[in-house]
């Protein structure tokens, strides 16, 4: 056997052997925070929709005016949060949520060309929203700092990735409208509308 | 090159389902799980659904220009209407049996290559896309969650669409246009059966 090969076997079995059931408290530590604030937003299926939406309208923009949303979309999460912890801010209407994935879709399903100083503002606005909504999370004893800092990171994340996805994916410029990748894009934004139009009768009718 | 831009794309498409799936593990919201299943599985197992979805997306690549990409974009929309009006308890007249005549009308539109204006079939359509909506709808309120529901519906249908238009893009080799002819009658016989099932019912 490959000597090099038997150390790393001999290393993995050493470190199985040695290990317990992963019974780090980190959630209950104090960088738990972080993970909360990480988190929370990405099991909150609102905050999927809505990124996601915001990341792929982004992408299919292009990078030119995406690559500030990097920027912008933290730091209005970070803003918001800052403004509800501040201020008592009232709860955010199912309506309101319902109205922008509607917006958002109906933007992506018609292939407008935002500019780009538009789509910062939207961008950031969406941020401070949802921000100030994962406050709703936050308990007296909260780091605020680890807190935000997951969040930020989260969405940081979150929107890069899929405007990369949508970058990689979108109709190339050359490319007649009818191309199948932009029908593609352009039916995930009809989809998406569909969810917030039926979300916004469900708020109105309960 | 473009073997290492297919493996980015699956690695993004594979991270962003990742994170879509995780709202299943959710503690703040609980059964977006099931909501999202029964949303998912509400149009796939009731088989009159199911053949008008693959008709309409059929039909619009056989009509071809406007109507393969408008059909996509805008159906989920008129969908979405028809479930507003559903949620909203605002009855329709006969649902059953006009989901069953959708799907014979749009199987015969398949078989028979009908032709008629983008207008026309925009307007067919939309009206049995209500109807369908409504039919969603009218369960969405109950669900576990009903974002979810939402959610699972609308993909699903979007999803029997795209099985319809790829089946229509059989017709560009020889012998696939009677392929989706025959398909087309066979849904057309299925719509006529549950059209009648739905009359003996209301008779």
């Amino acid at each position: 056997m490959n000597p090099r090969l038997r150390t790393a076997l001999l290393t993995a079995l050493l470190l199985f052997a040695q290990s317990k059931i992963a019974d780090a408290h980190i959630v209950s530590a104090r960088l738990g925070d972080f993970y909360a604030g990480a988190l929370h937003p990405l099991l909150t299926l609102q905050d999927v929709i809505m990124w996601a939406a915001l990341g792929l309208l982004a992408g299919s923009l292009g990078a030119a005016s995406g690559r500030w949303l990097i920027l912008v979309f933290p730091l209005g999460l970070c803003s918001g949060l800052a403004l509800a912890t501040l201020s008592n801010l009232p709860a955010v209407s199912p309506l309101i949520d319902a109205v922008t994935i509607l917006v958002l879709g109906l933007l992506l399903a018609t292939a407008l060309r935002i500019p780009m100083t538009l789509l910062c503002i939207m961008a950031f606005a969406l941020g401070v929203m949802r921000g100030a909504v994962n406050a709703g999370e936050l308990m007296p004893q909260t780091d605020r700092l680890l807190y935000a800092a997951g969040l930020a990171s989260a969405g940081y994340v979150v929107i890069t990735l899929i405007m990369a996805l949508a970058l990689s994916f979108r109709r190339p410029e050359a490319a007649p409208v009818s191309s199948w990748r932009g029908i593609a894009v352009r039916a995930v934004g009809g989809w998406v509308a569909a969810i917030g139009l039926m979300m916004a009768g469900l708020s109105l009718a309960s | 090159m473009m073997g290492r831009r297919m493996l980015q794309t699956v690695a993004s498409v594979a991270l962003l389902s990742a994170v879509s799936i995780s709202p299943s593990l959710a503690h703040e919201q609980s059964g977006v799980g099931g909501g999202l299943a029964s949303g998912l599985l509400h149009p796939l197992t009731g088989l009159d659904h199911l053949i008008a979805m693959v008709a309409v997306g059929i039909w619009g690549a056989q009509l071809g220009g406007v109507a393969i990409w408008v059909l996509p974009v805008v159906f989920p929309l008129v969908m979405a209407l028809g479930a507003v009006v559903g949620i909203l308890k605002i009855g329709l007249p006969v649902p059953e049996l006009v989901i069953a005549l959708s799907a014979l009308i749009l199987g015969l539109a398949v078989a028979l290559r009908i032709r008629v204006p983008f207008a026309a079939a925009a307007a067919i359509v939309a009206v049995f896309a209500i109807f369908h909506g409504h039919a969603h709808g009218a369960e969405l309120p109950s669900s576990a969650n009903p974002l979810a529901y939402g959610c699972g519906f609308v993909v699903a249908t979007g999803l029997l669409h795209a099985c319809g238009i790829t089946l229509g893009a059989l017709a560009r080799w020889p012998g696939g246009e009677r392929i989706i002819q025959g398909v087309g009658a066979a849904i057309a016989a299925l719509g006529g059966y549950f059209l009648v099932t739905s009359l003996g019912m209301t008779a």
